[in-house]
Parts: C-alpha cells; sequence; structure tokens
C-alpha cells in the first residue's frame, strides 16, 4: 500500500519540480516587477503595507517605464533576431546531419552519436572560451589565415554579432541534431526509393516526402534551440561586442549593475510571457493540426 | 511475342566478400508475368532492387524494351516498384497517394480523371479521403498498386506482393492480380519466397538459391520435370529416392525395390523424383505385388485433408508420402493406421533429377 502510494506521487513528481522552480519564482519575480524601487535591501518595497492600516502598495511604474525606453524593447528584438538566425543556422546544418546519422548503418551511428553528445562533457565556459581563442586578433585562425597570404592584417573575427551568433549555432547544435534524429530514426526509408520509383528527383522527394514527415522533429529541435537563445547572456557577453545588446545582457545589467530590482523583474517577467504565450498557442494550434493531418 | 522485351545480362553483384548475385541471365516476354521464386538470401529481392535501379550491378546490363537501362535513376525508368510494405505516404490522404507520380506532368483535372478511373479499376473509389492508417492491409495493397498502374509503366516489379496479407484474402487477390495483368498486358516481375503464390501467379518462373538461378519455366514444368534436387524438394512434396544401377535394372537399397526407367541414364547412381499424387494405393488383398514400379508398406501417419489425404508409407528404412484424392465420400475408402497397402506407379511418374 505504502508503494502504491509512492507511485502515485512519483508520477507528479515533475509537477512538483515545475511548480517549485518555475511557478513559485515566477510568481516572485511578479511580486518584484510590481513593487516600488527604493535604495536599500533589497531595493524595493513591500506590496502589502500594515504601518496605518493595510494597504497594497503595488505600482506598474517599472512595466511602463520599460516598454517606454527604446533601448529595452530593442534589445528584446535583437535577441529575437538572434535566435531567429541561429535557430535557421542549426536546422541547416542539423537536418543532413540528423539524418545522416539516421540513414546510416548501427555502428556508425553510435559513433556519430557520440560524436554529437561529447561537447557536453566538457563545460560550456571553456568551450565558448575556446572559440575567443580561436578567433582573437593573434589566434589560430588569423595566424593561418595570415601565413596562407589570405589576408595581410589580422581579421577582426572577435567582439561582434557575427562571432556570437557562430557561438550558439556551435553551442545549440547537438539540441536541434538529437531531436531531429530521434525522429528520422523512425522515418520508413522505402518512402524516400518510392517517391524516386514514382518519378521524382532527389531534390523533389525531399520537399514532398522528407520534409513534410520531419515537420515533428524540425518543431521540437527549433523550440529546444530558439528558446534558450532569447535569454542566452554568456555567448554574447563573452564573443559579443557593442554594435548589439541582447536581452540577457540587458537583463543582468539592470538588475546587478543598476540594481534595479523592479525594473529587471519587470522585463524578465515580460520576456517571459511575450515569448511562452504564442509558443502555448503555437503548440495547441499545432498539436490539432498535426492529429488532423495523423503525422 | 517479343521475348526479349526485359534482357538481363550477365547480373552481378555482391555486398563486400557476400556474393549475392552471380552471373544472371533472364530474358521476359511482353505482358509476361514472372515469378522469382527463393528462399530468403537467395537474391531474388537484389535482383529486382536493381531492375528497380534501387542498387546497381557490379556487371552486366539490365535492356527494357530495347533501351539499356542500367545506369538509369529510378526516377528516369519506365517502371514502378511495389514494396512489400506498400511504403505509401502517411502524410498524404489515397487520392494524393495514387496522384504523387502523375502530379507533375497532368493538369488537375486530368490528375482527377486518372486517379478516378485506376480507383475504379481497383475498387477504392470510396477510399480516396481516407488516410493511410485508416486502411485495412488489403486495401494498402490496392492503393499501393494503383499508385503504381496510374503511371502506365512497362514494367511492374512487385516485391512479395501478397505476403501482408491473410490467408484467406491472399488468394482472392492472386486471382485479381492475375486478372488485372491480363487486361492491363503490362509485364510483371513479383519476387515471392512463397511457392504455392509463385505457381499461381507466374506465366514462368525462376528458381533462384544463392544468388543463381538454378532453373527457369513454367509452373508446370517446374513441378513435374525439376531439373535439381533443390527444386524438386522446394516446390512441392517429393519423394526423393536414390537409385543405383544393378545388372539391368535400378535398385534402391532404402525400398528394397526395383524400378523400371523409359530413359537410359549416364550415372550409375541418381535420384529420382517420384509425387505423391502420382502414387496409386490399394489394399493389399486386391492386388499383387509385382517386381517393379510398386511396393507394399505399412501407414505409418495419416492426416486427412478434405479433398486428400495424405499418407506416410513406411516401407523398408524409408517413408514415402502419398497424397490420395478422396474420390467419394465413403469413409472405408480411407485406409486406417497401421495398414499393409500396396503402392504403385506409372513408370513415366518417375523423375530423374541431373544433381
Amino acid at each position: 500500500m505504502k508503494n502504491k502510494l509512492f507511485e502515485k506521487y512519483f508520477v507528479f513528481s515533475p509537477y512538483f519540480w515545475l511548480v517549485i522552480f518555475f511557478f513559485i519564482p515566477l510568481a516572485i519575480i511578479f511580486k518584484i516587477s510590481i513593487s516600488v524601487s527604493e535604495w536599500g535591501m533589497p531595493p524595493y518595497q513591500d506590496i502589502f503595507l500594515f504601518d496605518n492600516g493595510f494597504k497594497i502598495n503595488t505600482t506598474f511604474e517599472n512595466y511602463v517605464y520599460i516598454f517606454s525606453d527604446y533601448y529595452y524593447i530593442g534589445s528584446f528584438i535583437n535577441s529575437l533576431i538572434l535566435a531567429l538566425i541561429s535557430t535557421i543556422f542549426c536546422l541547416l546544418i542539423g537536418f543532413p546531419l540528423a539524418f545522416y546519422i539516421a540513414t546510416s548503418n548501427i555502428r556508425l551511428r553510435n559513433i556519430l552519436l557520440v560524436l554529437v553528445v561529447i561537447p557536453f562533457w566538457s563545460s560550456f565556459l571553456l568551450r565558448v572560451y575556446a572559440w575567443k581563442i580561436i578567433l582573437q586578433n593573434n589566434g589560430i585562425l588569423n595566424v593561418i589565415l595570415l601565413n596562407l597570404g589570405i589576408t595581410s592584417e589580422p581579421l577582426q573575427l572577435l567582439y561582434n554579432q557575427y562571432a556570437v551568433i557562430m557561438g550558439i549555432v556551435y553551442t545549440y547544435l547537438p539540441l536541434m541534431i538529437l531531436p531531429l534524429y530521434g525522429y528520422l530514426n523512425k522515418f520508413d526509408l522505402n518512402l524516400i526509393e518510392a517517391s524516386k520509383d514514382l518519378g521524382l528527383n532527389r531534390f523533389k522527394t525531399f520537399f514532398k516526402v522528407i520534409l513534410p514527415l520531419s515537420v515533428p522533429g524540425i518543431v521540437a529541435g527549433s523550440l529546444l534551440v530558439f528558446i534558450p537563445v532569447v535569454g542566452e547572456f554568456i555567448i554574447p557577453e563573452m564573443l559579443g561586442g557593442s554594435d548589439r545588446l541582447y536581452y540577457g545582457k540587458i537583463l543582468w545589467e539592470e538588475f546587478f549593475v543598476n540594481r534595479n530590482w523592479p525594473g529587471a523583474s519587470a522585463l524578465a517577467f515580460s520576456g517571459i510571457i511575450i515569448l511562452v504565450l504564442p509558443i502555448v498557442i503555437f503548440q495547441i494550434l499545432y498539436s490539432r493540426w498535426s492529429q488532423k493531418n495523423e503525422i | 511475342m517479343d521475348n526479349n522485351f526485359l534482357v538481363i545480362e550477365n547480373i552481378s553483384k555482391s555486398f563486400g566478400d557476400n556474393k549475392v548475385l552471380e552471373n544472371i541471365n533472364l530474358n521476359i516476354s511482353k505482358s509476361e508475368f514472372f515469378g522469382l521464386l527463393g528462399s530468403s538470401g537467395s537474391g531474388k529481392t537484389t535482383l529486382l532492387r536493381i531492375l528497380g535501379g534501387f542498387e546497381k550491378p557490379d556487371t552486366g546490363r539490365v535492356i527494357l524494351d530495347g533501351t539499356d537501362i542500367t545506369n538509369l535513376e529510378p526516377f528516369d525508368r519506365p517502371l514502378n516498384y511495389m514494396f512489400q510494405s506498400y511504403a505509401l505516404f502517411p502524410h498524404l490522404n489515397v487520392f494524393n497517394n495514387l496522384a504523387f507520380g502523375i502530379k507533375e506532368n497532368f493538369t488537375q483535372k486530368e490528375i482527377e480523371i486518372n486517379v478516378r478511373d485506376i480507383a475504379k479499376l481497383l475498387s477504392i473509389e470510396h477510399l480516396l479521403n481516407r488516410r493511410i492508417k485508416q486502411l485495412s492491409g488489403g486495401e494498402q495493397q490496392r492503393v499501393a498498386l494503383g499508385r503504381c498502374l496510374i503511371k502506365k509503366p512497362k514494367l511492374l516489379l512487385l516485391d512479395e506482393p501478397l505476403a501482408a496479407l491473410d490467408k484467406k484474402l491472399r488468394s482472392k487477390t492472386q486471382l485479381e492480380l492475375t486478372t488485372l495483368q491480363k487486361k492491363l498486358k503490362i509485364t510483371f516481375v513479383f519476387v515471392t519466397h512463397d511457392q504455392e503464390e509463385a505457381m499461381s501467379l507466374s506465366d514462368r518462373m525462376a528458381i533462384m538459391k544463392n544468388g543463381l538461378i538454378l532453373e527457369c519455366s513454367s509452373p508446370e514444368e517446374i513441378y513435374e520435370n525439376p531439373k535439381s534436387l533443390y527444386t524438386a524438394n522446394f516446390i512441392g512434396i517429393a519423394n526423393i529416392i536414390e537409385i543405383y544401377k544393378k545388372d539391368e535394372n535400378f535398385y534402391s537399397d532404402d525400398l528394397g525395390i526395383n524400378f523400371k526407367l523409359n530413359k537410359e541414364l549416364k550415372n550409375t547412381k541418381t535420384n529420382i523424383l517420384l509425387r505423391p499424387e502420382k502414387i496409386k494405393i490399394q489394399s493389399i488383398n486386391d492386388l499383387k505385388t509385382s517386381a517393379f514400379n510398386s511396393f507394399s508398406g505399412e501407414i505409418l501417419e495419416k492426416s486427412y485433408l478434405g479433398s486428400f489425404t495424405r499418407y506416410e508409407i513406411k516401407i523398408n528404412n524409408m517413408i514415402i508420402s502419398v497424397l490420395d484424392q478422396n474420390f467419394n465420400s465413403n469413409s472405408n475408402y480411407n485406409f486406417p493406421k497401421g495398414e499393409k497397402v500396396i503402392c504403385s506407379w506409372e513408370s513415366e511418374s518417375i523423375k530423374v533429377l541431373e544433381d
């Protein structure tokens, strides 16, 4: 009987996790975001005041503040564009790789899968730092280019948005490959042969058969890359320059440099709502579509 | 008839060290229903895939209607391939599966007409809006067939066309498939491991083993006059008896009797085939056993099969299978287990196997 009870609650453990580590922090952030800021520790006033009777002390000033300044909105848009571009690159690189892995023989497949996962075994920070060493002015890449005579002076490869995109694509590629592989793995290769047999060349077969049947994998991989990249802080911080500001960095500065906790919370909460709501709507529409089409 | 419609010339194929096909030569006529029969690993599917263009042969040529198609891609070949799994597109409905191969070259109206025609031919008009998952195995088979036939191919290749169907549906579909083929006059080449299926569908069939074609002939010829021991055993039930020359006659040690052959033999020792339905079985009281082409034995096993009764008859050191047709419903006609009987046959029924 005791075990039964355990089993029953064990099933719900992901929801406990979600409540404790997502909804409660989200509620705290929301609470701070509607507080009035002040100098002190913590740098905001309580929302419930009891000194002269009960009084609710909230404000939406923080939201007005971040939405009226293009500095914040612009950085969020920059992050969305960055996430979009990175997702597209991850997809363009990841899809052929995932397809190749899924269709190769079992021995090669396992080796390739391990190669995809291997980067996870070393520190994320170290890996990004390694790119810094490769791309810097006297780094390996510039040395090679100089010695080959392709360029006469070192190229500025680091500290710009291109370095950021490269770093993100490099880091997030496995998150695209693995769900795509998981889906393509089940792909019936006879369908490709059938399509060719019915007169469609490789190109048309890709667009008429392979692509439509890969939609679920593409959606899963793209969401897995897109969502975290919007809030990505470390890669733009280490590889990026001052040419573009991103949401993650603004958030960090607002919180730790400006010590504007209510403002930073308003920014974080808005970001989550703007990002999560469309995705939830998309997921509902998508699951209806895929049910209808039985993919 | 043009018996060089499909010419398979010196085709060999290896996967690594594994020789799958060795020097295959076949000529198939226009409008022929041709079967490739073999157990798994005989290379029959590889040969079909080479015809379909999914594998490239190491050596040799494939010529279809006078054109060398050996190096053509599948999408450039004027033929179609029906997969064992049917390989229907799960993201498309029946209509779009049928229309898949003609969408490019036809107008919307032509597509509509063609799909309706083929659906009518295969009696699947009521399924056009269904999704593939909503179809039964038999319905899927028709859609797969229709998807190929709508392209009006010169040659249709079928990989185990009936293997995925249950037994009752299979015999019905067999008949439909032959009728359809005769009506459309398209050349069909199919692969099967089921000898019954091969016999009932094929105009001619080839027996394959270890990448070689052992025999190629009509089902009747292959059943009645098999050349090799393998074929004799593979097709139908076979009593194989080893005989050797003794004085003027041939003698079997296993049966302990003499055989009279109406044919001269090169070897002094050979195998002969005696099909079980060629053996006549009689009560020991009715007949005296003669010196040639008959023996007396004891019924060891008996299984009643409806139209036939199958007996296993022990004689000396050997067990011989006999199929006895149940002419009348009188149960006395059947011999009980343990009964001594006399078996006899015509000299012509004995077939000498070459190897």
